[in-house]
């Protein structure tokens, strides 16, 4: 359930390579020598994923323990390098959003970029944090969660219910049998009363 | 005079033929001028629209026949297109035109032949003719029909066949090609409406892309282009991994842009069932709750009524401690009582 880079790109047509507007990268799980090559290689492939998805399309490809995501909407790519277990749908919500983001934030200055851009953008890298969690991204996700666990409170409350039930059927029982001992009592105590009034 | 044309040899009789009406006419017309009454009038005129009519018939007949003979020429036609239907090549406009102009034709042959025997009917009834053209004329109608019959149930043996080839190649498509094709025509009539509703990727761009990326064949020829795009380039081993990979990935852009859409749509059924049955749930809480609210109306009647029956007896009994605290002279009587007899057993004894 990880992700390890988003990336926003720029590809225009298909003869051009992809121009990187803002990249966000968790290489923190590999080694320390490993990490730039591991950079390079996320750059380049997420070069290459973004070359080949066609404007507007959404596409997943697997490239050995990855699945990379890509959306491409109207010249605006966003990539996504997931583990396999994160959902798909999750991925593509997720990337919907960042794009959306980057939209608003920058407008159309993307279109005139022509060099790879190496500032970072801070809503890319806490996006990268807070999504980690599926769920967050994806909020039909998160609805699922929050009513499976409703649905168990709930089973925990019937369960309960049953057994107020069954106390009180015990409890109505008890009550029944008191009364029936106090009518006893009072007969009783009504005979000794009117018994010995001669003497 | 005969002439041999083809396989059948003929006299042609026509010129006879020819005078022998000039002559009838002749005849019929210089009896009209002859005899002035109206029936006489009325009888060549009845023979001659009794000649007319027959004629009409005649003309009808022909026509039909005329039709259902181009009908059959056009069936066989059909079936011939039909049986040659292969994988790629397959003339579905052309067919399903034909089909069309002879279904049509056959409508208006079924029309016709419908009225050529209320003609006949009529002819029959309104007398006057031999009976040698009556069985003549109803002997034509039934020809006509029968062959007409002939040519729809050849029709129909047309259609079937060409259903079975479809499915027969739909079958073979479907073993050659991976599961692209099989999506081929689904994802296009589904994706539009789901487009439309999603809300993230309402960009007009996907339906080209999607109308234009249809059937196998169309991503087959992405597989060619693709193909030499990347021989032409220098190549790593990770990259050519990957542009296989790319390469595999392309024939599969279009299901999973519909198995986006699906499983989003999944998810949304799941989130509807699962909050229907939360309410029945919630519904049978409640059911629970009110059927346990009458039990506990229950114990507290009981609790009342214990706790009369307990006052009561408690009244009783503090009655009977004032009556038994308060009657010292009763004791004293009592006392007395027990003295006196203790005296006469004392007396008794001693």
């Amino acid at each position: 359930m990880k992700i390890t880079a988003l990336l926003v790109l720029k590809c225009d047509s298909d003869s051009s390579d992809p121009i990187i507007l803002a990249n966000a990268s968790d290489v923190t799980h590999f080694g320390y020598f490993q990490r730039p090559s591991i950079r390079q290689f996320i750059v380049f492939v997420g070069r290459t994923v973004a070359k080949r998805t066609p404007s507007g399309q959404r596409q997943s490809v697997q490239h050995e323990e990855y699945k990379v995501h890509a959306y491409n909407r109207n010249g605006l790519c966003a990539v996504g390098f997931m583990d396999d277990h994160y959902p798909v749908r999750s991925s593509f919500s997720l990337l919907n959003q960042v794009v959306d983001e980057y939209q608003k934030n920058f407008g159309e200055s993307w279109r005139t970029a022509q060099t790879d851009s190496t500032e970072t953008w801070q809503y890319l890298n806490d996006a990268l944090v807070r999504f980690q969690d599926p769920a967050e991204a994806d909020k039909l996700l998160k609805i699922q969660r929050d009513l499976d666990e409703t649905k168990i409170v709930l089973h925990k409350t019937i369960d309960s219910v049953l057994a107020r039930g069954e106390k009180l059927d015990s409890l109505v029982e008890k009550s029944s049998d008191l009364s029936a001992a106090s009518q006893m009592f009072y007969k009783q105590a009504k005979k000794t009363n009117s018994c010995c009034t001669i003497l | 005079m005969s002439a041999a044309l083809g396989k059948t040899s003929y006299r042609d009789r026509t010129p006879e033929f020819l005078s022998v009406a000039e002559r009838l006419k002749k005849s019929i017309s210089s009896g009209s001028n002859a005899d002035v009454s109206s029936s006489s009038s009325g009888k060549p005129d009845g023979t001659r629209s009794a000649v007319a009519v027959q004629s009409e018939f005649n003309k009808r007949a022909s026509k039909i026949g005329f039709g259902i003979h181009q009908t059959s020429q056009k069936l066989s036609k059909l079936a011939k297109l039909a049986k040659r239907t292969s994988v790629f090549d397959d003339p579905t406009m052309e067919i399903q035109e034909l089909t069309a102009v002879i279904k049509q034709d056959i409508t208006a042959l079924n029309a016709a032949v419908v009225d050529l025997q209320l003609v006949c009917n009529s002819q029959n009834e309104s007398g006057n003719i031999s009976t040698d053209t009556t069985t003549h004329s109803t002997t034509v109608v039934d020809n006509l029909k029968n062959r007409l019959m002939g040519a729809t149930k050849e029709f129909k043996e047309v259609l079937t066949m060409r259903t079975e080839n479809l499915k027969v190649h739909e079958n073979r498509r479907q073993l050659f090609s991976s599961s692209a094709s099989k999506d081929a025509a689904n994802p296009f009539v589904r994706q539009r409406p789901l487009a439309s509703r999603s809300t993230a990727s309402a960009s007009p761009a996907p339906p080209p892309p999607w109308a234009n990326g249809s059937a196998s064949s169309s991503s087959s020829q992405l597989f060619p282009s693709r193909q030499s795009d990347v021989e032409s380039q220098p190549l790593l081993p990770q990259q050519q991994q990957q542009r296989q990979q790319q390469q595999q990935q392309q024939q599969q852009m279009v299901p999973l842009q519909d198995s986006y859409m699906q499983s989003r749509a999944e998810a949304l059924h799941n989130v509807e069932s699962t909050i229907h049955e939360l309410s029945s749930i919630f519904t049978q809480l409640a059911t629970m709750v009110s059927q346990q609210g009458e039990l506990a109306i229950r114990i507290d009647e009981n609790m009342d009524d214990t706790l009369t029956n307990v006052e009561g007896a408690q009244g009783q009994l503090v009655r009977y401690l004032n009556s038994i605290s308060s009657n010292r002279w009763l004791m004293i009587k009592i006392f007395f009582v027990l003295v006196v007899f203790l005296m006469i057993f004392l007396f008794f004894v001693a």
